[in-house]
């Protein structure tokens, strides 16, 4: 019904530039325009109707239709519709307008559509370089398709550095990372302070950036590409896994046995456990709180035994294939399940009393770090940062998918949007888990698990799929092509968007409280860069000598 | 006042717990029964159909005909990543993803696997390599020639991929 009247309104606005509207399910929307009226479409959208931006897909579409393809996604949350707009940008004209003057969430994911696929955002407020190294020479789009999956440019220069801005007058520079601590990995922020308080701060990351889209749509295979998506992100692969799968399964108008939508949901949920626990014990270690760092993690450890007893891992579940799932829970893991997770909750609800008493902790982290409601808007951050600013947005429940729809939990949300309110919500959001299992116990059905897939993939259909990371949403985008493999397939880590709002969550605040507030986030700059490079034509290896590593430390250093 | 009772009530949390450490690895650690460990490929057991060669998300398995009745399996380990997929579409179950997880080696080769296959000519259909699904099945007309000394994956082929937008993927030597 909700697209029924946005179809309306949009051709009411449009007339003649909307080319097409495509409703292939009541919750997803596709609307095709023309690239003149891209801009206008995304603010009306955006600005007027109040979508949440979540990612802009930038294909190669030229072997297949002689143009290439952009499509920015939006998310109508309260009334559960997930929407594309599409346009096809012609191959002489690789320019489009930039939406990011209207849609402040999209700055990096145009930045991205430059880099790799080389469409020319036109009026981008930061036109600078993303992901690619600086030294990468210009006109070399790794995603195109006539660009191998190992190609290597020439011209490549290795003296060639990122311009940063000029700081702002009075203030200092203090570099964060690309090496730092409390960073599990790398990314640098460029602060300016002025004294102990940070006045701006510029991020220069994507030094991970592994190249699995482009390995997927050139190299694997639709039920290889599970396995590879779950080693985007070492805490939240499994949503990967399924998000895929998911994304495959809607283009191709399958649908997994209900028994392997409650098992999807499970594993799921067993993830949001352990990575809930893992960030409350990292969130305190940053603070200094060892002690409920060692006990989180402590707590957390028979969460990961249950994993591997179901899945054969602790951590890379290895669950889904298109169509199903390749685990089932047996009686006596089910029995075991509920005792894991009566002693959780016991023990979670213990630690909750403890920890939500705790003066020393709330004077660090109140008042840090803080996004408040508009900023969650105007860069669209998700996930428990938005339920912390008291934005209950929760793709379970808005987008729901798996066996969400037939199971009841509450939307956990606090106020305030500061470092202390997002602990409060993934520490009460861990208790809603619990429940959800215990729900889908009772209500799974023995059953097939896995679909019986008789056909090959239908070719150039588009899927999505929003599924709620335990950071946020991770939203998938798959356009289905040949030879058993999608011609384009998008990941957006939650990271991605979230990350974006770290300069303005850090103005004006002390240089200490940097670390909390980037860690409050729970960056995982590996998801958001998602690029590995596996040479496969050449696995040769080859052991460096201590004298050769010196040699080429000193050589660099020249 | 309250964040003394809170304090206490951390220690608390800490002291029930009690010692969790495990004795591992002076004790041994058996793993569940459905732990995805190292893969053992049974030569007794395989037919050579190449199923998990080209089903192998990281490309680890490769495939080498020395003649027209020896052909060579080998299993690099190196990238693996334990996701047992190739015991999944294995027809004969000559793959066991085994209990094995103390697998750091100095020397890589020392989780290599490699089975010498006498092939004998198949009087049936020719096809030994049956697919859970469509999915699984071979799209590329041609067949497995790997570079068992580089480690590299090559695929022969004739007369195609001319004009395919796919060409680059894998190693290609037109015959």
């Amino acid at each position: 019904m909700v697209a029924r009247d946005l179809l309306n309104r949009l051709k009411e606005m449009l007339g003649p530039a909307l080319l097409r509207v495509d409703t292939p399910a009541d919750d997803r929307i596709f609307i095709h325009v023309e690239r003149d009226a891209i801009r206008a479409v995304c603010r009306h959208v955006f600005r007027d109707l109040g979508a949440r931006y979540v990612i802009s897909i930038g294909a190669d579409d030229r072997p297949f239709s002689g143009q290439y393809l952009v499509a920015h996604d939006f998310a109508f949350d309260a009334a559960h519709l997930l929407g594309s707009v599409v346009t096809h940008v012609p191959e002489g004209d690789p320019r489009l307008d930039s939406i990011t003057p209207d849609v402040p969430a999209a700055n990096w994911a145009e930045r991205e559509l430059r880099d790799l696929v080389g469409i020319e955002p036109v009026g981008h407020v930061e036109p600078k370089r993303l992901i690619l190294p600086d030294g990468w020479p210009e006109g070399a789009h790794p995603l195109r398709k006539d660009v191998a999956w190992n190609f290597v440019p020439e011209g490549y220069d290795p003296e060639r550095a990122f311009k940063f801005g000029e700081p702002p007058p009075g203030c200092t520079v203090v570099p964060f990372g690309p090496f730092h601590p409390t960073l599990d990995e790398p990314a640098h922020f460029r602060l300016y302070v002025e004294g102990e308080v940070v006045r701006g701060c510029e991020y220069r990351g994507f030094m991970v950036h592994r190249g699995i889209e482009k390995l997927a749509e050139s190299v694997l295979s639709y039920n290889d590409i599970p396995m590879a998506a779950e080693r985007i992100c070492g805490i939240c692969g499994c949503v990967h896994n399924v998000a895929y799968a998911q994304a495959v399964e809607e283009a191709a108008v399958l649908r997994a046995p209900p028994r392997a939508e409650y098992i999807r949901t499970i594993m799921l949920e067993i993830e949001r456990l352990h990575s809930h626990l893992l960030w409350v014990g990292l969130a305190c270690h940053i603070l200094g709180f060892d002690t409920l760092f060692m006990q989180s993690f402590r707590i957390r450890e028979p969460v990961m035994w249950i994993a591997e007893k179901i899945s054969g891992n602790r951590k890379t579940y290895a669950l889904c294939l298109i169509g199903g799932v390749r685990w089932d829970l047996t009686l006596e893991l089910i029995a075991e399940l509920r005792r894991v997770l009566d002693t959780l909750e016991a023990e979670w609800r213990a630690v909750i009393k403890a920890v939500l008493g705790d003066k020393n902790v709330q004077q660090r982290a109140r008042g840090v770090g803080v996004a408040d409601r508009s900023l969650v808007q105007e860069l669209s951050l998700i996930g428990p940062v938005a339920r912390a600013a008291g934005v209950p947005l929760d793709c379970r429940r808005d987008h729901p998918y798996a066996a969400y729809d037939r199971v009841e939990f509450e939307v956990v949300t606090h106020e305030g949007g500061d470092v202390w309110a997002r602990i409060v919500v993934r520490m009460k959001e861990v208790l809603q888990s619990i429940e959800i299992i215990r729900q889908c116990l009772d209500k799974m059905e023995p059953g097939p698990i896995q679909l019986a897939i008789t056909d090959e993939l239908p070719v150039g259909r588009y899927g999505l799929s929003s599924v709620e990371a335990p950071r946020g949403e991770s939203h998938h985008f798959v356009i289905t092509g040949e030879n058993h493999r999608p011609r384009r397939w998008r990941v957006r880590a939650p990271t991605y968007q979230n990350l974006q709002a770290v300069p303005a969550m850090i103005k004006d605040q002390q240089l200490a409280d940097m670390t909390i507030t980037l860690g409050s986030i729970d960056p995982c700059f590996s998801c958001t860069d998602r690029f590995e490079i596996v040479d496969l034509a050449t696995s040769t290896t080859r052991v460096w000598s201590a004298e050769e590593l010196a040699r080429l430390a000193r050589a660099g250093r020249r | 006042m309250t964040s003394l009772l809170s304090k206490i009530r951390e220690v608390m949390v800490g002291w029930n717990a009690g010692r969790v450490t495990l004795p591992y690895p002076a004790a041994p650690a058996p793993p569940p029964p459905r732990f995805r460990g190292r893969p053992i490929f049974d030569a007794t057991k395989c037919i050579g159909c190449a199923g998990c060669a080209n089903n192998c998300p990281a490309r680890e398995i490769l495939v080498y005909d020395v003649c027209q009745e020896i052909r060579i399996l080998k299993y690099l380990g190196r990238r693996c990543t334990y996701c047992g997929r190739c015991a999944d579409v294995c027809p004969e179950g000559a793959i066991t993803m085994s209990g094995e997880f103390e697998n750091a080696t100095p020397a890589i080769g020392d989780i290599e696997q490699r089975l010498e296959l006498f092939m004998s000519t198949c009087q049936r259909c020719g096809r030994c390599f049956t697919e859970p699904s469509p999915l699984e099945q071979l799209k590329l007309k041609g067949y497995r020639f790997d570079d068992l000394e580089h480690d590299r994956w090559v695929f022969r082929s004739q007369g195609y991929l001319e004009n395919s937008p796919v060409v680059d993927d894998l190693t290609i030597e037109l015959d």
